[in-house]
């Protein structure tokens, strides 16, 4: 086994972990924990990960079995997509890219928790979907059908902020005014 | 859905599709406006900031008890086995595959870890209530009794830890200037050995005196900074 170096472990993922976990926990302090939490982990059981090369899916999938296991019987997930699909509406990219970063990350927030990790995860652009259903433990199907139906309320909530905002904007003179 | 590099069972039809958005400018231009999409969005949840201190506590907690590690080891294999060490004093909300019983010396070795690094609180309130009120609707020992001479300090706030598996309440006190009071209170079942006396046993760890003892069936530790003598004046037994 390739050794790992657990400084450059901790500077490499420490950063996408916590945004991973603050995507979950929708907390600052819980995702600052379930990070410490993983490298722990990491410290205590990593040996046992005999393929290096498994180490980031290893370390993703911990934190979210330790968010699962913090979670409360009551609000667990569901294995099952019982929410119908919605058709996602026309956002323009321009309309997203004027947007604060801390308005989309709400966005994402909002989105119910079993199509938040998934989007999460598909939007942090360091996972393969294979990946990505080994860190959530779902079928590979299950996570493509669930970033699908994410993809769409994300944006069916980011169109409604990006309208709203456009409604706040201030004509320059002589132009027209939104909304 | 397509992410680039990666090879699906539906490649295929994958292919054919982005053939098919090839010849067709107007599946082309929707498209390539829905990865451009996902790449600002991608890039705004990107930028979202880390706290500034938080890599130096995942370091830090690696370099806290460097003395338990053997000098003749080299630096990647000393980082490994100080981080098993310190972290494991450090972090409290871990669940492992060990007995749900363990010893009051594990216990105490953990919880002071843990404030070692000044956890975040949960719920910040000088509202003792309140902070009972929140342990309680987190499932946490709630229903506990404040040490007759603490309850003359202000709680600051709480938090929820674990103890191998176990919920711990954990309730600071202001004392004056920037000490405080750590109580924490647990179920006693998780604990075993003297943590079940009804008196208060005293150990210290490193510059903090500890105090543990059992009520009903609730167990209890009371840490602060210093001496028996200074954590004796908040349990009002001198």
């Amino acid at each position: 086994m390739a050794e790992v170096d657990p400084e450059e472990l901790v500077g490499t993922y420490y950063a996408p972990l916590y945004r991973f976990g603050l995507s979950l926990s929708r907390n600052e302090a819980d995702a600052g924990d379930l990070v410490q939490q993983t490298f722990y982990t990491w410290a205590t059981k990593g040996h046992q990960l005999r393929d290096t090369s498994k180490v980031k899916t290893w370390l993703f999938t911990t934190l979210y079995r330790d968010f699962l296991a913090k979670k409360r019987h009551a609000d667990r997930f569901v294995d099952t997509d019982e929410s119908e699909f919605v058709e996602p509406v026309h956002v323009a990219p321009s309309a997203v890219d004027a947007l604060d970063a801390s308005i989309v990350q709400k966005a994402l927030h909002a989105l119910d928790d079993r199509y938040r990790a998934p989007v999460t995860l598909f939007y942090m652009q360091q996972h393969s979907y294979r990946e990505i259903a080994e860190i959530l433990n779902v079928p590979i199907g299950t996570v493509m059908s669930r970033i699908s139906r994410g993809k769409a309320e994300l944006r069916n909530q980011l169109s409604d902020v990006a309208a709203a905002e456009g409604r706040k904007i201030v004509p320059m003179e002589g132009g027209q005014a939104h909304g | 859905m397509h992410r680039a590099g990666e090879a699906s069972q539906d490649d295929a039809r994958l292919g054919e599709a982005l053939r098919k958005a090839d010849a067709d400018p107007e599946l082309a231009r929707w498209w390539n406006e829905e990865k451009e999409l996902d790449r600002i969005i991608a890039s705004k949840l990107a930028s979202t900031q880390v706290p500034a201190g938080l890599k130096a506590r995942i370091t830090s907690a690696a370099e806290a008890r460097p003395s338990v590690v053997r000098p003749t080891w080299n630096r990647a294999i000393l980082l490994a086995a100080a981080s098993i060490v310190a972290l494991a004093v450090l972090f409290s909300s871990w669940r492992g595959p060990f007995a749900p019983a363990l010893s009051v010396a594990d216990y105490r070795d953990e919880m002071v870890g843990f404030i070692k690094v000044a956890p975040n609180l949960e719920l910040e309130s000088s509202d003792l209530d309140r902070l009972q009120k929140f342990l309680a609707k987190a499932e946490a020992p709630a229903n506990f009794t404040v040490p007759k001479r603490l309850q003359q300090y202000e709680p600051v706030g709480c938090r929820v830890l674990r103890f191998r598996g176990q919920d711990v309440s954990l309730v600071c006190f202001k004392l004056g200037g920037d000490r405080l009071a750590h109580l924490f209170v647990t179920k006693a079942t998780a604990i075993r050995g003297d943590g079940s006396a009804s008196a208060p046993v005293f150990a210290a760890e490193e510059d903090w005196m500890t105090a543990t003892w059992t009520e009903g069936d609730q167990t209890y530790l009371l840490t602060v900074k210093g001496d028996r003598e200074n954590l004796e004046k908040f349990l009002g037994t001198s």
